[in-house]
């Protein structure tokens, strides 16, 4: 006790010794105040019973302790472990830092030490190999409950304001004191904006008329979407007993219910137009190496999905180093995804150009062959990775600043859809600087307008013709690594894109890049408006229809290409 | 062979084991009709190595009714035509006793008119949706009231009001939400807090549907019932977490991720949402532990005893067990004890004899009953970080029902 008595901070011996002169009788009961939530805490994670977990929980509430919300984040997601002695059980969580071999120390929840062995030596454990103590839904609620009261103070401008939503839905009276208190204190604008919705959503429920008008009305203001269901439902009870509620409410709630409508009508707007995007830009990036290859090369290339997949796996291959290296969280693993795409753009690209001297340069005349040529190799790459990794899907994890979005005026804008949006510009500008700005572009433009000639003036065609191959299937293969943030990685992968790739890139108009750009947007575009009426499956034939109708009137895409190649 | 078997059905009890045992060699053909190639391949390739796992512990302890199980195993390569050929083949051709098999409901469609022409006898073990039943095959399988309808009353006492059904566009998830949306009705659960929602095979854009349950789940006490199926759990899951949905917001009952799937998908993204299913493999009970063990003991070193037999194509890497593996084992078991109690391998006498058979597996007792169905204990499971559940429900004897209008009925009924 002595040995722990020193770390309490000031604060709390200050406190402690206040309190021991005022009851003096009872010097030492007051004195390991944290100790003793300590206890409550190893209670709660041993007990077996919901009921008493609760009331231990509850009695932490307010503790100024930060190992208290460390625990509980990490029991809540099964990272508390306990160790068994003979004499006791001990509950402990995973030290941050990891050896090479995913090993970490032991921390001790009772006292925050190192769990050690008998030689007086800390304990290693690799996570994967302990039992975690479980935490079902219900005890998850409560767990969440504390944390989000704790995360009131917590130093994290998101997570306070996450917790101030949670607990403002709660509509429990009983946390006003607690919001008050808070924004007071509080000097980010988000989260003063969370604290007075969740006291005018706690507030709406209010005896008192006047106050529960302020609150609908503020609640209109501020375009709460989070209460409109509440406010809805509101209105619907005030209506049927007006006497209860007054006139002013229902006209505040009716005025309140329809500025937020409103204003979701041009959030929804907005929504539909970032996932258009989006859905655009995983076409485009799907389908760009396709339009170089299918489209300025004219080679109809069926392994092209297959590349995309050998792009996908050098990902996860890249992954895997990655995390023997530097274990599997941390700042060294979350770049491997900007290594991987550098790896997956070269490797696939190696495969093209294995493909372009083995198979394809042979048929560049007979488009037939290489069709079917191309389907050949693309059963045998599919074939190879299921031997080699096995039939089932594999994990590529996103690394942490793909996973999570953020907020704009209430529309979601996930991380790893930015990031493919971002991707797409940065394909499409440095394909067009490749075509455009460089030799070896003027060389592939030549070459693909009129190769007899381009060969008479001194282009070497045949390197020519390689090195372009080679490059639309390294943008296959970045494709593939990109697609493995959004979808499944697996030795099938190729087959879920590459009709999606052709349609693209026929609409766009054979032969044009930025045919393939506008085609991805349209597409792209139409399925998401489409979706909310139709459903995605409806949505999607009606797309398919579309294109149909569309080639029949433009047999040519939305961009016709003249070049003598094409007309030849 | 058939007229010693005759026979000795005739001779009575003390010579039916002398009998027996005289034919100790003997072995009797069972049919294993899964894909072992092909989309379905990942799932079906589990139930053929339990099934023979199941041939290997009975074999080892002297057979079924003194005989050897000799499996012929086919691949009708999830090729649903192809599985009524491969039937014929098992049926007509290679005269097997009875026949395991079948993962997808149009496979289990198009080999039953076969079943019936030819009159042979098929196990199913995988949840389905029902509205079935032929004399000619018994469902092992989970009935609707046996899996979906306990997670809807389960997520009822939860507090949940409002229920959105997503599901892979197919005969299985549009049926079962058709019963489930009636069921809902039942239990006073308003048309506008029911959203029923379809996608194709392989389909990877979530975002709109995210979006959609984002909105419906903004003011608490909504849920999501999934029918998707397979490895479009990744994209949607990976959506629906970016999306800041978590168990504790917004619940997901999945239907068709069982332990077996995991191996195949980040657990991580799904911890916390649910499972229902009438067998875990975290169940705690001597007969599981010892299933367990000994199957994972098995694919180590894959025989099936008694014959001879080389097992191929075991993957004994990262194996686990799950409810259709379970289901399947349950099947083989029941079927032995039938024969064993007909005295006869004849399908007539074998299906009479299934009736009211009760077998002790690892998740409890189930009883066959006279719908073909069995009475399982149904369990709901919470999804841990290692891809095993967490049992937070128990519910035992639940009796199989294939036939929705009987149990909508029921229940309207009995409240």
């Amino acid at each position: 006790m002595a040995h722990r008595s020193q770390k309490i901070p000031s604060v709390t011996v200050i406190l402690a010794v206040l309190i021991g002169i005022a009851a003096i009788c009872f010097p030492a009961a007051a004195a390991p105040v944290q100790a003793a939530l300590r206890t409550n805490l190893v209670q709660a994670l041993l007990s077996e019973d919901l009921a008493e977990q609760t009331q231990l929980l509850q009695k932490l509430i307010g503790a100024e302790d930060s190992m208290i919300p460390q625990v509980l984040t990490a029991w809540r997601g099964g990272a508390v472990y306990v160790y068994e002695t003979n004499q006791a059980k001990v509950p402990f969580i995973l030290d941050a830092a990891s050896d090479s071999e995913g090993r970490a120390k032991g921390i001790r929840v009772d006292d925050g030490e190192f769990l050690k062995g008998a030689d007086g030596q800390p304990l290693v454990f690799t996570a994967t190999e302990l039992t975690s103590i479980d935490a079902t839904s219900k005890l998850r609620k409560v767990i969440k409950t504390s944390l989000d009261l704790f995360a009131l103070g917590n130093s994290n401008p998101k997570m306070r304001r996450d917790a101030v939503i949670k607990l403002g839905q709660e509509l429990n009276a009983d946390y006003l004191p607690h919001f008050e208190a808070r924004v007071k204190l509080e000097n980010d604008a988000e989260v003063v904006k969370a604290l007075s919705e969740a006291i005018a959503l706690t507030q709406v429920a209010s005896e008192d008329a006047k106050i529960r008008v302020a609150a609908i009305q503020k609640l209109g203001e501020m375009r709460s979407i989070n209460s409109l269901s509440f406010l809805k439902q509101l209105e619907t009870d005030a209506k049927k007993t007006p006497d209860k509620f007054g006139a002013e409410t229902i006209q505040a709630a009716h005025t309140s219910v329809l500025a937020i409508e409103s204003y979701m009508a041009w959030g929804n707007l907005f929504g539909t137009a970032f996932r258009g995007l989006s859905l655009s830009a995983v076409l485009l990036v799907a389908a760009l190496g396709l339009a170089i290859t299918f489209g300025l090369m004219g080679v109809i290339n069926m392994a092209h999905g297959e590349v995309m997949m050998v792009g996908a796996y050098t990902a996860y291959v890249t992954q895997n180093i990655f995390k023997s290296w530097f274990g599997a969280s941390g700042g060294g693993f979350d770049s491997y995804f900007i290594a991987a795409l550098a790896c997956s753009f070269v490797v696939a690209g190696l495969v093209g150009l294995v493909l372009e001297r083995g198979v394809i340069r042979f048929l560049y005349k007979r488009p037939l062959e290489s069709l079917l040529a191309t389907w050949g190799v693309s059963l045998l790459l599919q074939q190879l990775f299921r031997h080699i990794f096995g039939a089932a899907n594999v994990q590529v994890s996103s690394p942490s600043w793909l996973s999570g979005s953020f907020v704009i005026s209430d529309v979601l804008l996930a991380y790893n859809r930015i990031f493919v949006i971002g991707f797409a510009v940065f394909i499409v500008v440095g394909t067009y600087l490749l075509l455009t700005r460089t030799s070896l572009g003027l060389q592939i433009r030549a070459v693909m307008q009129n190769r007899a000639m381009a060969s008479c003036v001194g282009v070497r065609t045949d390197r020519v013709n390689m090195m372009t191959f080679a490059y639309g299937s390294g943008l296959a293969g970045m494709a593939g690594a990109c697609l493995s943030q959004i979808g499944n990685v697996g030795p099938g992968l190729g087959q879920n894109y590459i009709i999606d790739c052709f349609m693209v890139v026929v609409l766009g108009g054979v032969g044009n890049v930025f045919g393939t750009v506008s085609a991805s947007l349209g597409v792209g575009m139409t399925d998401q408006i489409l979706q909310p009426w139709l459903g995605a499956v409806m949505g999607k034939i009606t797309v398919l229809a579309a294109i149909i109708l569309f080639l029949q009137w433009r047999p040519a895409g939305i961009f016709v290409t003249r070049s003598r190649s094409l007309e030849g | 062979m058939k007229l010693k078997t005759y026979l000795s059905s005739l001779v009575g009890a003390a010579l039916t084991v002398a009998a027996f045992t005289a034919t100790a060699a003997e072995t009797v053909k069972v049919g294993v009709l899964h894909s072992l190639s092909g989309t379905m391949a990942i799932s079906e390739t589990s139930l053929k190595d339990v099934l023979l796992f199941t041939f290997d512990e009975i074999n080892k302890s002297g057979g079924v009714a003194g005989k050897m199980i000799e499996p012929v195993i086919v691949d009708p390569a999830s090729n649903w035509p192809l599985f009524a050929e491969k039937a014929e083949q098992l049926l007509a051709k290679d005269k097997v006793s009875v026949v395991f098999g079948c993962w997808t409901s149009v496979s289990r469609k198009s080999v039953l008119p076969v079943f019936e022409r030819l009159n042979g006898l098929l196990f199913y073990p995988v949840q389905y949706e029902g509205e079935e039943l032929s004399k000619n095959i018994f469902y092992t399988a989970e009935a609707v009231n046996q899996q979906a309808v306990p997670s809807v009353d389960y997520m009822l006492g939860e507090g949940k009001k409002k229920f959105y059904l997503l599901g892979s566009d197919y005969v299985y998830p549009r049926t079962t939400n058709k019963i489930l949306k009636q069921y809902l009705k039942s239990k006073g659960i308003p048309d506008e807090d029911i959203v029923e929602i379809y996608t194709p095979f392989g389909h990877t854009d979530y975002q709109t549907i995210v979006a959609a349950i984002k909105k419906f789940a903004s003011a608490g006490k909504a849920c999501v019932i999934s029918t998707l199926n397979g490895d479009t759990n990744v994209p949607f899951f990976k959506e629906f977490a970016n999306a800041g949905l978590t168990s504790e917001n917004c619940p997901v009952v999945s239907f068709s991720i069982s332990e077996d799937e995991f191996r195949g998908l980040p657990a991580k993204d799904l911890v916390g949402h649910l499972g229902c299913w009438t067998y875990f493999m975290s169940i705690k009970s001597p007969e599981n532990t010892k299933f367990v063990n000994d199957f994972l003991g098995w694919v180590k070193a894959p025989k099936v005893s008694g014959i001879d037999y080389t097992v191929t194509g075991v993957d004994p890497k990262g194996r686990v067990t799950c409810s259709p593996m379970n289901l399947s084992r349950m099947g083989v078991y029941l079927w032995k004890q039938a024969v064993e109690k007909a005295g006869s391998f004849e399908v007539d006498k074998v299906r009479t004899a299934l009736i009211g058979q009760k077998f002790k597996g690892p998740a409890g007792e189930v009883t066959m009953q006279a719908n073909h169905h069995l009475i399982n204990n149904a369990f709901i499971g919470e999804t841990l970080a290692s891809g095993q559940f967490k049992i937070i429900k128990t519910m035992t004897g639940v009796a199989g029902e294939p036939f929705s209008e009987k149990f909508l009925n029921t229940k309207t009924a009995s409240n």
